[in-house]
């Protein structure tokens, strides 16, 4: 932890920015203010990628491509939320992907069984939810490191998948192909649905992040877990409750990516590189893997630029080998101007 | 059962006197293989100031974490103000009048000031239970004030303060929070002279008022001569002095700990001490999960 002497400050959470004298130029001031909010860095290395997008290519700038930008950015604002919530802990949930591609097939199951179309939806929530139980128990009470409990339940679930499924995709209830009705134009079919749902949740989750009990507790758990402790947090509960949010909301983007798609397909392939991006979006967004700092808007803005970037370099024509090579590039490149400018918002040293 | 005393060793039985607001007799409390504490008995009378003693791993802060509901204790018992005492969790022994400072403060590097003093003791809005974040800062700047304490600003992360600050800000959550007894572990140790001088005063003034008894752990013994009524020192994991602070002295104290480095050199060399050994030199400092989370 980089502590420094000098004047400058960190907000906390839930506390207003600081204070500072007006410098002579107003864009600096402006610019500087910006770059102490914790969503600074990646704030401006988005910008930066529009506007160099917005420059170089003719239809970047569209409808369209917005449209084609919210089923891949979305889905993953929400997801990342969840896994902030577990990242500012300081540990990891690598099932969330697993858990998305799951919930489905169990909501289909459960529909299959006579279940009507919202009990089977919420009951295929509450079996995400208890994965997500099932995970925090493992960390908090048995003691296994979050990493590779959970990457236990992500093989578990990606093979309990393709068992339940007999690999092969199945039509999810409630949806018609070339036909959308009011049940899909809520959740996932209709072309802003996801979009509401990314930022109403992200909103929410923010507030409760830094101005609820649960917020501050869960950076005091991530930040000394023993101290919190001592003060009287029950550290395993917000352990629990974490990794039972980042399930549901995880189980609830399979759900709403399905009813969008109209059809649920056994691919684990798939589902684990929607794990890599939320990790990469959190990230991205300003979280650190170290925990007791992390900010969910940040993760949506993450998403955003993961997002901008795949269809950006899909309009510059990229081709397709080519497209997870410059999208690793980059992401590098992002990360290092997130810790440069990290690096001037703390004052000094190592963010 | 508490273990048994090595020859030649003084253990303090069980006292008590009438206006006792805390007793505690026969606790013993082992980390698997390690023995943190065997046989202790203490008493805190009303308005008193304990001093707890002893070498490092002697087995003070396993005890006020007994005391504090952080751990709980093997075997023995305790009381408070005459009903049975055992608290569930930090929460609990809260809730029975009883708060600590602990050796690591419990502070949150990344929280202000302010959600630091109120951890676990939020002020939030109704109906939704969002955090009164005005209403904090208010009482915290007048809680600090109270003590004299001098924090710049309040929406620092705590990371950002000196060690003495940081001390200032565990001791000043536990003071202004409305316990009766009131447990310090070593609430000096980061402090320069003048932070140091001004915790003594208040705790000095929390004595004259006569509201909270209070136990600490201290090493200076010209603190514990300034601030405390009677001091008791631990050693292997059980209490062998147990007198004011008027009857004994610097030299008497410093004297039972070096017999007590004596004895165990000799126990050590004649091959039969692996007992006292084992007790006196691998307690552990910080074992670093509670009993009694949930």
């Amino acid at each position: 932890m980089a502590v420094t002497s000098g004047a400058e400050t960190r907000p906390a959470p839930g506390g207003p920015a600081p204070r500072r004298a007006p410098a002579a130029g107003g864009a600096l001031s402006i610019a500087k203010k910006l770059l102490t909010l914790r969503e600074g860095s990646i704030i401006v290395v988005t910008l930066v990628t529009f506007v160099y997008f917005a420059i170089t290519t003719s239809n970047f700038v569209t409808a369209n491509s917005f449209k084609s930008l919210l089923p891949y950015f979305a889905p993953l604002a929400i997801i990342a939320a969840g896994e902030v919530f577990v990242m500012i802990l300081g540990e990891i949930d690598l099932s969330v992907g697993a858990v998305y591609l799951f919930t489905p097939f169990m909501w289909h199951v459960f529909h299959h069984a006579g279940l009507p179309l919202y009990p089977s939806i919420i009951i295929a929530l509450l079996i995400a939810m208890l994965i997500g139980v099932v995970n925090g128990i493992f960390v908090a009470y048995v003691g296994i490191a979050s990493f590779v409990a959970t990457l236990g339940m992500l093989f578990l679930l990606d093979g309990l998948s393709l068992v339940i499924s007999h690999s092969t995709p199945v039509q999810v209830p409630g949806t018609k192909i070339g036909a959308v009705n009011n049940f899909a134009q809520i959740f996932g079919g209709g072309t802003y649905s996801e979009l509401f749902w990314a930022i109403g949740i992200v909103i929410v989750l923010q507030l409760v992040l830094s101005f609820s009990r649960w917020g501050i507790y869960t950076v005091s758990v991530g930040g000394n877990r023993l101290g919190a402790a001592e003060a009287g947090i029950r550290t395993r509960q917000i352990l629990v409750r974490n990794f039972v949010l980042a399930a549901l909301l995880s189980g609830f983007v399979g759900i709403l990516e399905v009813v969008r798609t109209t059809s649920a397909t056994p691919d684990p392939s798939g589902s684990n590189t929607i794990l890599l991006e939320v990790v990469a979006a959190a990230i991205i967004g300003g979280t650190l893997m170290t925990g007791g700092d992390g900010t969910i808007v940040g993760a949506l803005i993450g998403a955003l630029f993961l997002g901008m970037l795949t269809e950006g370099l899909t309009i510059k024509g990229v081709s397709a080998s080519y497209l997870d090579l410059y999208l690793g590039i980059a992401i590098l490149i992002a990360m290092t101007l997130n810790v440069i400018v990290r690096r001037v918002r703390v004052g000094s040293g190592r963010g | 059962m508490a273990e048994q005393a090595f020859a030649g060793e003084h253990i303090v039985g069980p006292a008590e006197a009438p206006d006792d607001v805390l007793r505690v007799e026969h606790v013993a409390k082992r980390f698997g293989p390690i023995t943190a504490i065997r046989d202790i008995n203490l008493h805190l009378r009303k308005g008193e100031v304990l001093a707890l003693l002893g070498d490092n791993g002697a087995g003070k802060s396993t005890m006020i974490k007994i005391l504090s509901g952080f751990h709980k204790p093997d075997t023995g018992t305790m009381w408070l103000k005459g009903e049975p005492y055992l608290p569930k969790s930090v929460d609990d022994a809260r809730a029975h009048g009883i708060d600590t400072v602990f050796q690591d403060l419990a502070l949150v590097d990344q929280l202000s000031v302010y959600h630091n003093l109120f951890l676990r003791r939020e002020r939030v809005h109704r109906p939704i239970p969002f955090l009164s974040n005005r209403l904090m800062k208010r009482e915290a700047r007048k809680a600090l004030d109270e003590i004299g304490i001098n924090i710049p600003s309040l929406d620092v992360p705590v990371a950002r303060l000196s060690g003495g600050q940081r001390q200032a800000i565990a001791v000043a959550r536990t003071v202004s929070g409305d316990a009766d007894i009131i447990l310090l572990d070593e609430p000096l140790a980061a402090m320069g002279a003048k932070e140091g001088a001004m915790i003594l005063d208040l705790i000095a003034r929390l004595k004259a008022e006569g509201n909270v008894s209070i136990v600490m752990i201290l090493h200076n013994y010209v603190h514990v001569f300034a601030a405390c009524d009677r001091v008791s020192l631990i050693q292997d994991g059980v209490i062998v002095l147990d007198k004011p602070t008027s009857e004994t002295s610097v030299d008497e104290l410093t004297e039972i700990v070096v017999e007590e480095y004596r004895r165990a050199r000799l126990a050590e060399r004649s091959g039969n001490g692996a007992g006292a050994a084992g007790a006196s030199s691998a307690a552990p400092a910080n074992p670093t999960s509670p009993d009694t989370a949930e």
